[in-house]
């Protein structure tokens, strides 16, 4: 893969430690702008670890990390979230006693356009504003075939439309990059593929960044451009999908004795 | 756990009937509170007036507690730092009634704000023991501050000419509980709502969404503390005379407890509950002890400390049968939405 283009998100010698147990040592790795790159290994690689230390919920004891041109290390997780880094999560970012549509609306926060004073004084301008997140919310709840829950809780849902919801609120608050974990957990192998559709959508269609940790080995080969292999928290190697899938260490590491299931 | 209330709950009513129900129910909480209004006299005034105060604080701790999912075991001390500021502005400084008022909100406020810059960097059971360390802390230092309390003779605070009658005063306890109604409302609906559901679900996740969570956590504290202070100027004027055994722990207990009974996040919820709170210690003793049958052992005495232990059997009925509260149960009738009742 040509590695000239712009990097979105670069990370420089991540270095996380709990106590005694080395999470991160020494990880860097750069996502390119309008790429998906994957991010593969183990479980307890520290894949995660990894996410929250990108998003600011973990703070590094060692490294940077830089995102659209500036350096994030020492900002808090919701600066991060405001220029444009969006995350979701294993176990989906879903707020169980809010309405499907109030979720995508919480998505949505950052870009209200009023302070939170101003909302709970009932200011005039935010009755407006309210109605034209609403209405956006809708559209993108159509879009995804949402708009039936639309004002269902999303605890009383099944787990593929909270899934789905997941999903649209990731959309909804307008990112550069998506951080996705693990998003075909869950999803049946052909649902898996049709996720590698709307990712590759994504990409193509509006120009979004994706770095995803994911263990479906098919989906990872089918829509990364590039992808990273963790183990132990340290970079055991990285490479074109193709490329990884050969590589004698990852399979040693990661599939196990030998197997490639891919 | 299929009790017939939860099988209630279940029951979804929509459309027009639902609206129909809903307006009905208000225009019946508003009658319940106009008759006696205007027609049960002073005693029925001052009653209202002490109601409105309660689900005025009720409201503060379900900010904090409802919305944020924070815990305050401390809110005798905002109630009370603000009924003292009233009342020392009333006495001496001789200010009119809404100088005082702004005052308990403010000095509630500020409490609240170096409260929670500290409480706010623990969490769970710890901030449930920071607040109740200040609450207690509070009560023995700034309560017994001669100059600022008038020590056990308490401090007074005359009403101005305007709200003298125990009437009139009740209209502004109203007004002011329409007024933090009116904003609990607008926040609910507002992106501050969605923002604190999400910081009491995960803050993570909420800060991934960009909500500052220590902000709104912190705004949280803070407004619940203007409530709860622009409360006890209220108490202190409804009064006419404060003293430091009117907050003391127990009471910041009871609060909790009656927001718990009402429903968390359910604004008819809490104010029925504190409504029913506030009288029950002035209007229970009485009526037991006018009935024709007397039962052996017991006497007024005996009935005046019977509404904590109501209290405590109601918190574990609503508990063991509907966690939702007092909401829960009008759930059907207020909820425009789902079909379940209200649960996290």
């Amino acid at each position: 893969m040509k590695r000239t283009g712009r990097h979105l998100l670069k990370a420089d010698g991540l270095g996380l430690r709990f106590g005694g147990l080395q999470v991160l040592d020494e990880l860097s790795l750069t996502v390119p702008e309008g790429r998906i790159v994957g991010l593969i290994g183990p479980n307890g690689a520290g894949k995660t670890s990894c996410f929250n230390c990108l998003t600011g919920i973990y703070r590094p004891q060692r490294g940077r990390v830089s995102f659209d041109g500036r350096d994030v290390s020492r900002l808090p997780t919701h600066r991060r979230a405001r220029l444009g880094m969006t995350r979701t999560w294993q176990n989906l970012g879903v707020i169980d006693s809010l309405t499907v549509t109030e979720n995508v609306m919480l998505a949505q926060h950052q870009r209200a356009g009023y302070g939170a004073l101003a909302g709970i004084l009932g200011m005039a301008g935010t009755w407006h504003r309210e109605r034209e997140l609403r209405r956006d919310a809708a559209e993108i709840l159509d879009y995804f075939g949402l708009a039936d829950v639309a004002g269902e809780r999303v605890a009383e849902l099944p787990y593929g439309t909270r899934k789905t919801c997941d999903m649209a609120m990731a959309l909804a608050s307008d990112p550069k990059l998506l951080l996705l974990d693990e998003p075909a957990s869950g999803l049946s192998p052909e649902e898996a593929l049709g996720l590698a559709d709307t990712l590759r959508e994504l990409r193509d269609r509006l120009r979004l960044t994706i770095l995803m940790i994911e263990h479906h080995v098919p989906l990872v080969a089918e829509v990364c451009d590039y992808v990273y292999v963790l183990n132990f928290g340290r970079l055991l190697t990285e490479g074109g999908p193709e490329e990884i899938q050969r590589h004698p260490d990852v399979i040693a590491a990661y599939l196990g004795d030998g197997h490639a299931t891919a | 756990m299929t009790t017939a209330t939860l099988v209630l709950t279940r029951v979804r009513i929509r459309g027009r009937l639902g609206l129909v129900l809903r307006v009905v129910l208000v225009l019946a909480a508003l009658a319940l509170v106009a008759y006696p209004l205007f027609y049960g006299g002073d005693v029925w005034a001052q009653r209202i007036s002490r109601a409105a105060i309660y689900a005025v604080i009720g409201l503060s701790i379900n900010t904090l507690t409802g919305h944020a999912g924070q815990i305050s075991l401390g809110h005798q001390a905002f109630v009370g730092i603000g009924a003292f500021s009233a009342a020392f502005m009333a006495s001496q400084l001789a200010a009119p009634l809404g100088f005082g008022l702004a005052a308990a909100a403010l000095a509630g406020t500020v409490t609240a704000l170096l409260v929670g810059m500290v409480a706010l960097r623990v969490t769970g059971l710890y901030l449930t023991l920071v607040t109740l360390a200040f609450g207690l802390t509070a009560e023995t230092t700034i309560f017994n501050w001669r100059e600022f309390t008038g020590g056990g003779a308490g401090a007074f605070a005359p009403r101005p000419a305007l709200v003298e009658t125990d009437f009139a005063y009740a209209v502004l306890c109203l007004g002011v509980l329409a007024l933090v109604l009116y904003v609990d409302w607008r926040l609910v609906s507002t992106k501050t709502g969605r923002a604190l559901a999400a910081v009491r679900n995960n803050e993570d996740i909420a800060a991934t969404l960009g909500v500052n969570v220590t902000g709104y956590k912190l705004g949280a504290f803070c407004f619940s503390g203007l409530v709860a202070g622009l409360a006890g100027g209220l108490f202190a004027y409804w009064n006419q005379v404060v003293q430091a055994l009117d907050f003391e722990f127990q009471v910041a207990l009871v609060w909790v407890l009656m927001t718990v009974v009402g429903g968390l996040r359910s604004r008819l919820g809490v104010i029925i509950a504190s409504s029913f709170f506030a009288l029950l210690p002035l209007t229970l003793p009485n009526f037991l002890s006018g009935l024709p049958w007397q039962p052996p052992f017991l006497n007024e005495a005996v009935y005046h400390v019977l509404p904590p232990f109501i209290v405590v059997v109601m918190l574990l009925l609503v508990l063991r049968f509907f966690p939702g509260g007092i909401g829960q149960l009008l759930a059907p009738v207020t909820r425009r939405g789902g079909p379940k009742g209200a649960k996290r």
